[in-house]
């Protein structure tokens, strides 16, 4: 019981915190408004699928913000230039991608450390998007079929929520049902033992962090097609956000570990809370002072259970 | 975790049962409040709802496009009966607020630019105050010697300021411009201008006799610049736009360099939003307010002849 608890204690907090919402801000519960937040909440919930399995795989992707915001660029720069949007979105995920592969290279083959590694190309991201707008954004002249991709629905599901669906569909087919999901968490979990077993963990650490980069791409193109617009920090806020989502997911259904329920958890409390705080008519700050206190009691839950992991309880 | 969720949820139930019945409810979603501007126009707007009895829900979008749309969407979901934009992004956010306009959720704008989906814009006219202090600062160079110029493009207002000062500069060809920086980012902004105007200040060293800047933070930045090479008041002239409380001080400052600034209303704006919705709400066509998609205001060339003393204003 104790363990089921502990297991499932932050999804029943949720569950709670949603309840409460439901009974004091009017409208909460309304089918209409919770598929808004679900809707609101896929882009975060990509960007922080990606980071989950790059943490996944032992990699922290500290890029994903700016990487998902050079993908919108060069996305844009290439409808305005008069490109095939499907050419423009396709070049705007091989950048994101290119962002991933530099990123694995350093970490796999030059032993940078991920933090610092993701960080450089994180800022070398958006060098290269402010080299391209020159500070301003692209507003207005996208094509509606790009722009149907974000703002679309299949019957009442918005397509941004369809394709987070598939997402992580994909995603947890790869880490429950294939070996190569099987040596991404062995990877990340216990490195020198997976060597042992004869994966090839440097492999495992690159496809982790080219997988984060491919759904901060995704995120950049979706929010590009929502908002019909791009500009050179259009993701970049949602870095934080997406660490504080894959942290409180760390707190439950597999505690102390990335898991990609979790996350989705994660994400959907955060984005609960913002709609839910503005239906009850609480301002801004007392969002982000929500937001920080429960970003510090999930980091607080989770160094708790890692420590316990790794001393037994021991202090 | 779950006792902070349930002292959230707490505080959301108390919350919900605190408001005002049958009062206007108005939600003002600010683009970034830690711009002066920005907080000045909102927080005006909102002290003058709450004087009215309105329920006022104040959002702050902290410099993202993608949670200003989603901000938006969230005060539809609240059934929010006007919403007021203070600097928004009514492009980016057209889906958004076409959802509003839907719901017949009146939508007033200040300096945000024009939107079909929205009654009109709270604005100064830009063309007018650029000419205001261009002119003003030719003037007091007897249209002869050396400028160097601080941009931004990235803003609808600045750029005007800027393409009018261009215009200016082309019909008086007896002052030149020897150097000019390009603004890009927004969110480091002041790093940006103090490396590109150091730049030329130092590279143009006694060769300008005015510096003209495209807003008022980028003439402090200038002006710190121009004290720490030694020049003082009168030597170089230096102009904003925007007029706070800062650009006064340093105007009166013997010290600074800060010539002059044309002081935006940006308080009496917010609070002429409030009352156009007011009379909106009341059944006053919008076309009794007024005519097309812009209300105009007044702004105030402010120099050591007209500047207010320290917590007045010039109007």
């Amino acid at each position: 019981m104790k363990q089921r608890l502990r297991d499932w204690g932050t999804v029943l907090a949720a569950v709670a915190l949603l309840a409460a919402l439901a009974l004091a801000a009017p409208g909460f519960a309304a089918p209409g408004n919770l598929l808004v937040i679900v809707k609101q909440a896929s882009f975060l919930a990509i960007l922080a699928t990606g980071f989950t399995l790059a943490l996944v795989a032992g990699e922290l992707d500290l890029s994903v913000g700016q990487v998902a915001t050079l993908a919108s660029v060069v996305c844009a720069a290439l409808v305005f230039a008069g490109i095939a949007w499907p050419l423009a979105l396709l070049a705007g995920f091989l950048a994101a991608l290119t962002c991933g592969l530099v990123s694995g290279l350093c970490v796999t083959r030059l032993a940078i450390p991920s933090l610092i590694a993701t960080l450089a190309v994180g800022a070398i991201a958006t060098g290269v998007a402010f080299l391209i707008t020159g500070g301003i954004a692209y507003v207005g002249r996208f094509p509606p079929g790009l722009v149907q991709l974000g703002r679309g629905s299949l019957g009442p599901l918005p397509l941004p929520v369809l394709w987070l669906v598939l997402l992580l569909a994909a995603a947890a087919f790869l880490l429950k049902r294939t070996r190569t999901g099987a040596a991404l968490l062995a990877s990340g979990e216990a490195p020198d033992a997976a060597r042992l077993a004869g994966i090839d963990v440097a492999r495992m650490k690159l496809l982790g962090l080219l997988l984060a980069a491919a759904c901060a791409g995704l995120c950049g193109l979706l929010l590009t097609a929502a908002l019909a617009s791009s500009s050179p920090t259009i993701a970049n806020e949602l870095l934080m956000r997406s660490i504080a989502a894959v942290l409180l997911g760390m707190t439950t259904i597999e505690p102390g570990r990335p898991n990609l329920a979790g996350t989705l958890v994660g994400v959907l409390v955060i984005q609960s809370l913002a709609n839910g705080l503005t239906l009850l008519g609480l301002p801004y700050y007392v969002q982000d002072i929500a937001l920080g206190l429960i970003m510090l009691a999930s980091v607080g839950f989770s160094a708790r259970l890692l420590q316990e992991a790794a001393f037994g309880g021991a202090r | 975790m779950r006792r902070l969720l349930v002292l959230v949820a707490a505080a959301a139930v108390w919350a919900g049962g605190n408001t005002p019945a049958m009062a206007v409810k108005l939600g003002i979603v600010a683009f970034q409040m830690s711009a002066e501007t920005h907080a000045r126009t909102a927080n005006a707007a909102k002290a003058a709802a709450e004087d009215k009895g309105w329920e006022v829900t104040l959002l702050n979008s902290a410099g993202s496009v993608p949670d200003h749309a989603a901000q938006i969407e969230n005060l539809v979901q609240k059934g929010v009966d006007a919403i007021l934009l203070a600097m928004g992004k009514p492009l980016q956010a057209e889906a958004q607020l076409a959802a509003a306009k839907a719901k017949k959720i009146p939508v007033v704008t200040v300096m945000s630019g024009t939107s079909p989906h929205t009654l009109f814009d709270v604005t100064v006219n830009e063309f007018e105050v650029g000419a205001k202090i261009g002119v003003y600062l030719l003037g007091l160079l007897d249209y002869k010697g050396n400028i160097l110029m601080s941009r931004y493009e990235g803003h609808g207002g600045t750029k005007i300021r800027g393409r009018v000062m261009d215009i200016i500069l082309e019909e008086n060809s007896g002052v030149k411009v020897l150097g000019s920086h390009a603004m890009a980012r927004t969110q480091s902004w002041r790093e940006d201008v103090k490396a590109g105007m150091e730049a030329l200040v130092l590279r143009h060293a006694g060769k300008f006799q005015a510096v003209w800047a495209s807003f008022d933070g980028q003439a402090f930045v200038i002006d710190d610049i121009l004290q720490a090479q030694g020049l003082k008041k009168g030597q170089v002239y230096l102009t904003g736009v925007d007029g706070g409380q800062e650009a006064f001080r340093r105007i009166r400052d013997p010290s600074s360099l800060m010539t002059a600034t044309v002081a935006i209303p940006f308080e009496l704006m917010g609070e002429a939003a409030v009352d156009a919705l007011d009379d909106v709400l009341a059944g006053t066509p919008k076309s009794d307010i007024t005519p097309g998609p812009y209300l105009f205001m007044d702004a105030v060339l402010v120099d050591a002849n007209n500047v207010p003393a320290e917590g007045e204003w010039p109007w």
